[in-house]
């Protein structure tokens, strides 16, 4: 852990710089540059709003802003996973050069991702207040409800990233497992209102933490309450521990990884 | 003889920078897999490539070693796990706390950002703060020579600009121990001349202690002080450059006649 912590103080302003960089060269020849962080958000928001509102009759209150919550926490989460599985393989120029520990590559892929979600969250203002949800001091909550999506995120993460080294096609495997997930955690449903009734519901929030979040960040922004401090403190708790697992896990393999790629 | 001279010369002259015991490597343990794999090949043995095998030596402080032996005998595979790249299977490296890099042309490059960016990312990679780099900024810059395309995305740049610049930014900012693998020759005729009296300045420094390996004798000869000889993994012969570098031709000679 103290190595850790060293490597994190040592290494975190390159780990900014490089997002930073990374975020430039996302925009740097396109035509329409930065204003694609706001498109797309917008674009999957006003989709799964017509297919599910409109197509298939969703009478969820707020629902537009209802969807997009529900979108924010679930492309933060889906972005990381999918990045972290091939992130070592993709920097093999750098693996294989100089020694650097390989959670500040995530971790610098986690702000490129946290910065896109900031974003979103500036946009969900805006349609907020369009569809006239009552501002209120809950929804501060949402930075300890997303504290835990990312402290989870990050541990699961680290995880897949080792083993993303030897396993070819883990990230086959991860995709199937993200559309699952996607679909279980309720992007454009209220589990508890579409489920009640059936005995799995209640596993499913449960047992998920994207759901979790998902509906915990609801609740602060579109219902006006407090969110569960007992489900927050467990998933923290389970991100953590994950963390320190993957921490340890890659300290024990990582001048292993150069021999394989 | 040498034993001689080293007695004879005061203690506290003789700093050692960097001493490698009982090196082992090999490549195995994390092999590539698929989940297909892992059903079939259950139990079976992986099979190891052995690279190092048991190398020991130690190194003053601004001594030039280089490291010579034919293709795949390890060479390369030595230098990475001196910097850190690897970890050794058995045995240890000490630095005695200095400072390490692998002289690498252009690590951690993002093509789309322009060359002065780029020194930024590169050098915070290599261990170097901001402000380090702040105040080298220029002197990598002038060192480059490739005019304005120093604000243009790297993508833009003709190979040997790329390289240049590569070079100035590992060459500028320097470290206590540098690694050199087979990176002399960038750039055009003027640039390599350059760049190769760079490189000597760098490395004759008194407090540098440097690490090269080169299949070129002259370049070993004319650079380094000492030679380490390895072959297949094992330690053949550690001395003065006018020691081994014949021996080392003799062998090379002799297998070049019996494999014909």
């Amino acid at each position: 852990m103290k190595k850790f912590i060293f490597n994190i103080r040592r290494y975190y302003k390159y780990a900014i710089y490089s997002a930073k960089a990374e975020l430039k060269s996302e925009v740097a020849d396109s035509y329409l540059n930065w204003l694609w962080w706001i498109i797309e958000p917008l674009c999957f928001m006003l989709i799964y709003t017509f297919v599910f509102g409109t197509v298939f009759q969703n009478n969820e209150k707020y629902f537009a802003s209802f969807v997009f919550v529900g979108l924010i926490a679930w492309e933060f989460f889906n972005r990381m996973i999918l990045g972290s599985v091939k992130l070592i393989i993709n920097n093999r120029d750098l693996v294989t050069k100089v020694y650097i520990p390989k959670y500040i590559l995530l971790l610098s892929k986690s702000f490129t991702y946290l910065f896109k979600t900031g974003i979103s969250f500036l946009i969900l203002i805006p349609l907020l207040i369009f569809q006239h949800v009552p501002f209120t001091w809950h929804m501060l909550l949402c930075i300890p409800i997303f504290m835990v999506l990312y402290v989870l995120t990050f541990g699961i993460g680290l995880i897949l990233m080792h083993f993303g080294v030897t396993l070819n096609d883990l990230a086959n495997l991860t995709n199937i497992g993200l559309k699952m997930v996607f679909y279980l955690s309720g992007v454009f449903y209220n589990i508890q209102k579409r489920l009640k009734g059936r005995w799995f519901a209640p596993y499913l929030l449960r047992a998920n933490p994207i759901a979790f979040c998902m509906h915990e960040l609801r609740k602060v922004f579109l219902e006006q309450k407090i969110p569960s401090i007992q489900g927050l403190g467990f998933w923290l708790l389970v991100g953590l521990v994950l963390c320190m697992i993957g921490v340890h896990v890659i300290h024990k393999n990582e001048n292993s990884y150069a021999k394989v790629i | 003889m040498k034993k001689k001279t080293e007695t004879t010369q005061p203690v506290t002259k003789k700093k050692i920078a960097l001493t490698v015991k009982n090196l082992h490597i090999t490549y195995r343990g994390l092999k590539k897999t698929s989940i297909r794999a892992i059903w079939t090949k259950l139990g079976s043995r992986v099979e190891k490539f052995h690279a190092l095998k048991g190398i020991s030596f130690e190194l003053e402080e601004g001594k030039i070693l280089g490291i010579i032996g034919k293709n795949g005998s390890g060479k390369s595979t030595m230098l990475r796990a001196i910097a850190g790249i690897f970890s050794p299977d058995k045995g240890t490296i000490n630095l005695h706390g200095h400072t390490i890099s692998l002289l690498s042309i252009g690590v951690g490059f993002n093509k789309k950002l322009t060359g002065k960016e780029n020194i930024y990312l590169s050098g915070m990679l290599l261990g170097f703060s901001e402000e380090q780099i702040r105040m080298k900024e220029k002197e990598i810059i002038e060192f480059a020579d490739i005019g304005d395309f120093i604000n243009k995305p790297v993508k833009t740049y003709s190979s040997g600009m790329y390289s240049k610049l590569a070079f100035a930014i590992t060459a500028i900012l320097e470290t206590d121990i540098m690694l050199i693998d087979e990176v002399l020759s960038v750039g055009d005729a003027r640039f390599k001349e350059k760049s190769y009296n760079k490189m000597k300045e760098l490395i004759s420094d008194e407090h540098r202690t440097v690490l090269i390996v080169s299949h070129s004798l002259d370049t070993i000869s004319s650079l380094c002080d000492e030679v380490l000889w390895i072959n297949d993994g094992d330690f053949v012969a550690l001395g003065p450059v006018e020691e081994i570098i014949p021996k080392y031709e003799e062998f090379m000679e002799q297998k070049t006649t019996s494999g014909s």
